[in-house]
C-alpha cells in the first residue's frame, strides 16, 4: 500500500458509513477474572518462585524448629537425681520428695540409692554416682552434697522430711497430720481467669513484636520493590493503560498481604506443633485467645502500612532510591517496635488502642487478662479505620507518582502532583 | 472511529495540549507527527487513560471511551519495557489476561504470536536473556494480544532493526485490513509517508494540520515544473506565475490557480517545444516541514 488513498476511496466510504451506524467491533468483553485478582495472583506466583523468598522462609522455619527442639531437649530430657540413703526412712523421705519436685514440663524423678553408712555414702558422692546423701541426725536429717545443692532439691527434701517427721510425731501424740493441719490450709484464688504467667507473657510479647516487625519490613519492602520494578522496567504504563491503577495497587497489596499472613500462619503453626511436641502445650489454652486476636491485628496493622509502602515504591524511580523513600516507614516501625517493649502502665494501656502499635500491645493485654472484650474489638476497629485512611492516602501518592519516571519524588511533592 | 475532541492539558504553567481534536477512522493508519515536546505522548497517554485531561473528551464511535474500551485497545508506550525477570510466555499470558482475554485463549494466542515472530523456542526464557531486537518483538506482541479494536502506538518503530520494522509494518497492515484504527507517532517521516493514510501534525500542543495525504496536498500551493527546448526566462513575465527556481531551460513555478496552468502551457507550446510540464506533488515529509516551519515562523 503506497500512500495513495484514492485506491481505497470506496472502503473509506464504507467505513464512514459503518461509523455512522456505530462501531463495528464490540469494545467490551466480559473480563474472565477481575484485574486485581490477576495482579494479586502474579505477585504470589512471582514470590513463590523466587528462590530468595523460599530460602528465607525455609531458613526461618528451620531456625524456629531448631530453637524449639533445643529448648525441648534442654528441659524435656528425663532429669533423674540420685540421693544416697542409709536406711529405709531415708528412702521414704526421698520418695515423698519426688512429689514436691513435680514439674509439668519436665520428667523429673528422684532415686534413692541405699548405702551402708555415711562413709560409704560420701564415697558414692565422690564418684558422682549420686548427687546427694541423706543421713539421719539427732535433730532430723543432714543433706550432704559435694557442691551447694539446687534450691528445688533442697526445698523438696526439706518439705518431705518435715512431713515425715510430722506424721511420726502425730502418730506418737495419738492424732493425725490432717488434724494437726486443720484450719491452716491456704488456698489461692485468682480473680481474673487468665493465667498470670510472666514468662509466657514476656515470650509472647517478644514473639508478637518480632513477627510483626519482620513481616512488615520484609513484605513492605516486597511491595515497594515490586512497584519500583514496574516503574524501572517501564511496564507500568502498559499496565496502567490496561487496567485501572487502583486495581493494580489493590492486587499488589492483597497478594502480598496474603503471602505475609500465610507465612505468619505457617510460622505460628510450626511453633504450635513444635510446642506440643516438646511439651510446652500446657501454655496453649492461655495463649489461644491472644493468638486469635493477634492474627486479625497483624493483618489490619499490615494493611495499614501496605499502601504507604506502595507509595514509597512509586516515589522512587530506581531500586537505589528505595532506601531513601522507605526510610520514614522503617523508622516508624522501629519506633513502634521499641514502644511496644518500653511502654508501661497507663501509657501502655492507651498505646494499645493506637493503630499499628495495638498489633503488638493489645493481644498481649488480652494474654494478661485485664481487658474487656470490647477493648481489642475497639482497637481493631480503630486500626481498620486507620487502614482505610492510609489506603486512600497511599493510593493517591501511588497514582500520582507512578508515571513519574525521572528521579525521586519527595512525599510532599508526590502528594501535590496532579494525576 | 476514535475521536479526540478538544483535549487540553497543562503541567503547572506549561500547556502541553491546547484543545487538540482529530479522529482516526476505522481501518485507517494515522501518523502523529511533531517535534519532541509537541505533545504527542501526552495526547496518547490521555487517549489511553494513563493521564487525565484538563478538558476535552475521547470518544469511541458515539460513546465516551471507558476503561472497558481501553482494555481492548492495544498500546505501546514511548518508554517501553516488560518484566525483565519473568518468562516471556508467562508475562505475555498475564498481560493478555489483564486485557480480559480468557486464560486458555491467552495461552494459545501467545504461543501463536511467538511462533510467528520466531520466538517459539524462547517462550520459557526470561525476557532479559533475549536480544534487544527480540525484546522489541515481544513488546510488539504485547500490544496486539488483546485482539485490539484500536491501536495507539507511541514511536513504535524507534529502535527497531530493519527486519522488525518490516514485521511491524506487516502486523499494522493486518490490523487496518481488519478495520482497526491505528494511531502511531513517529519521527521517521518517510515511514509515515509509506504507511499512513492520514496525518496529524502537532506543534507546541496544537494541531497545525491534519487530514488524508490528498487533503493535505490540496492545501499546498500549485507547483509545476516546466522544461523547454530553449531559455525559459520569459515565464517570469506571465501574470499569476511566481518563479521559484529558474535554471536555464527549466523553471519551477507556483501558480495562482489551475487556470493559470492551462494558460502557461498554452503560451509555452506557442513559443517553444515543451519537454516537460508536470505537477510537483509534495511528499508528506515536505508538507510536514512546510507546515511546521512556516507556521512557527509566523
Amino acid at each position: 500500500m503506497s500512500a495513495g488513498p484514492s485506491g481505497r476511496a470506496g472502503s473509506v466510504d464504507a467505513d464512514r458509513q459503518q461509523l455512522a451506524e456505530g462501531p463495528a467491533v464490540t469494545p467490551t468483553q466480559a473480563p474472565e477474572t477481575r484485574p486485581w485478582a490477576l495482579v494479586a495472583q502474579r505477585e504470589v506466583m512471582v514470590r513463590l518462585t523466587d528462590r530468595n523468598f523460599l530460602v528465607g522462609t525455609a531458613v526461618t522455619v528451620v531456625l524456629l524448629v531448631g530453637l524449639l527442639l533445643v529448648q525441648g531437649w534442654l528441659s524435656g530430657r528425663p532429669d533423674t537425681t540420685t540421693v544416697a540413703v542409709t536406711d529405709a526412712q531415708g528412702a521414704d523421705v526421698v520418695a515423698a520428695a519426688e512429689e514436691h519436685l513435680a514439674d509439668p514440663r519436665r520428667d523429673v524423678t528422684l532415686e534413692a540409692l541405699s548405702v551402708a553408712d555415711r562413709a560409704a555414702g560420701e564415697a558414692v558422692l565422690a564418684e558422682e554416682e549420686a548427687e546427694a546423701l541423706l543421713v539421719p541426725s539427732a535433730e532430723g536429717w543432714v543433706l550432704v552434697t559435694e557442691h551447694t545443692p539446687s534450691t528445688s532439691l533442697r526445698q523438696a527434701i526439706a518439705a518431705a522430711a518435715s512431713e515425715h517427721a510430722l506424721s511420726g510425731n502425730a502418730a506418737a501424740a495419738g492424732t493425725t497430720v490432717e488434724q494437726l493441719r486443720a484450719g491452716g490450709e491456704l488456698a489461692v484464688e485468682t480473680l481474673s481467669d487468665g493465667e498470670d504467667d510472666g514468662m509466657v507473657i514476656a515470650v509472647a510479647g517478644v514473639a508478637f513484636a518480632f513477627l510483626f516487625y519482620l513481616s512488615s519490613v520484609m513484605f513492605g519492602m516486597t511491595i515497594a520493590s515490586s512497584v519500583v520494578e514496574e516503574k524501572q522496567s517501564r511496564i507500568v504504563e502498559i499496565l496502567a493503560a490496561a487496567i485501572p491503577v487502583r486495581a493494580l495497587l489493590a492486587g499488589k497489596i492483597i497478594g502480598t498481604s496474603a503471602l505475609a499472613l500465610a507465612q505468619l500462619v505457617l510460622l505460628v503453626a510450626v511453633g504450635l506443633v513444635g510446642s506440643t511436641v516438646v511439651g510446652y502445650d500446657v501454655f496453649l489454652p492461655g495463649m489461644a485467645e491472644a493468638l486469635a486476636w493477634y492474627l486479625p491485628f497483624f493483618l489490619a496493622g499490615f494493611l495499614a502500612l501496605a499502601c504507604i509502602w506502595a507509595a514509597a515504591g512509586a516515589m522512587a524511580s530506581r531500586n537505589e532510591d528505595l532506601q531513601t523513600t522507605t526510610t520514614p516507614l522503617t523508622m516508624a516501625l522501629v519506633a513502634v517496635f521499641l514502644l511496644g517493649f518500653y511502654l508501661e502502665g497507663t501509657a501502655r494501656a492507651v498505646a494499645s488502642f493506637v493503630p499499628v502499635l495495638s498489633t503488638l500491645l493489645m493481644p498481649l493485654r488480652v494474654l494478661e487478662g485485664d481487658v474487656g472484650w470490647w477493648e481489642p474489638a475497639l482497637a481493631l476497629v480503630l486500626t481498620l479505620a486507620f487502614a482505610v485512611a492510609t489506603v486512600l492516602a497511599g493510593a493517591r501518592l501511588y497514582r500520582r507518582s507512578l508515571l513519574h519516571t525521572q528521579g525521586r519524588l519527595g512525599w510532599r511533592a508526590a502528594w501535590s502532583r496532579s494525576g | 472511529m476514535l475521536f479526540v475532541e478538544g483535549l487540553t492539558r497543562r503541567f503547572g504553567s506549561t500547556t502541553a495540549l491546547e484543545s487538540v481534536s482529530f479522529d482516526v477512522p476505522a481501518g485507517r493508519m494515522v501518523g502523529f507527527v511533531g517535534a519532541n515536546g509537541a505533545g504527542k505522548t501526552t495526547a496518547m497517554r490521555i487517549i489511553m487513560g494513563v493521564l487525565a485531561a484538563d478538558a476535552g473528551t475521547v470518544r469511541w464511535g458515539s460513546q465516551p471511551v471507558t476503561d472497558a474500551h481501553r482494555r481492548r485497545f492495544g498500546y505501546m508506550p514511548e518508554e517501553r519495557g516488560l518484566y525483565p525477570k519473568q518468562g516471556v510466555r508467562d508475562q505475555l499470558v498475564h498481560l493478555a489476561r489483564l486485557h480480559g482475554v480468557p486464560a486458555s485463549v491467552a495461552r494459545a494466542r501467545v504461543t501463536e504470536q511467538l511462533e510467528r515472530f520466531g520466538l517459539g523456542e524462547r517462550a520459557r526464557d526470561r525476557l532479559e536473556s533475549l536480544s534487544l531486537g527480540n525484546q522489541q518483538r515481544v513488546q510488539i506482541i504485547a500490544a496486539v494480544l488483546a485482539e485490539p479494536v484500536a491501536l495507539v502506538l507511541d514511536e513504535p518503530f524507534s529502535g527497531l532493526d530493519p527486519t522488525a520494522v518490516d514485521e511491524m509494518t506487516q502486523l499494522l497492515r493486518e490490523h487496518t485490513a481488519a478495520g482497526v484504527p491505528v494511531l502511531f507517532s513517529s519521527h521517521q517521516l518517510e515511514l509515515v509517508e509509506r504507511l499512513c493514510d492520514g496525518l496529524v501534525v502537532l506543534r507546541a500542543g496544537q494541531v497545525v494540520a491534519q487530514g488524508s495525504a490528498e487533503e493535505l496536498r490540496a492545501d499546498t500551493p500549485l507547483r509545476y515544473r516546466l522544461t523547454l527546448r530553449g531559455d525559459a526566462g520569459w515565464v517570469r513575465d506571465v501574470p499569476g506565475v511566481t518563479v521559484l527556481d529558474l535554471a536555464g531551460r527549466s523553471v519551477l513555478v507556483q501558480l495562482a490557480d489551475q487556470g493559470t496552468a492551462s494558460r502557461l502551457v498554452g503560451l509555452a507550446t506557442q513559443r517553444d517545444e515543451v519537454y516537460e510540464f508536470s505537477r510537483q506533488v509534495p511528499s508528506l515529509a515536505e508538507i510536514y516541514r512546510d507546515v511546521v516551519l512556516s507556521r512557527s515562523a509566523a
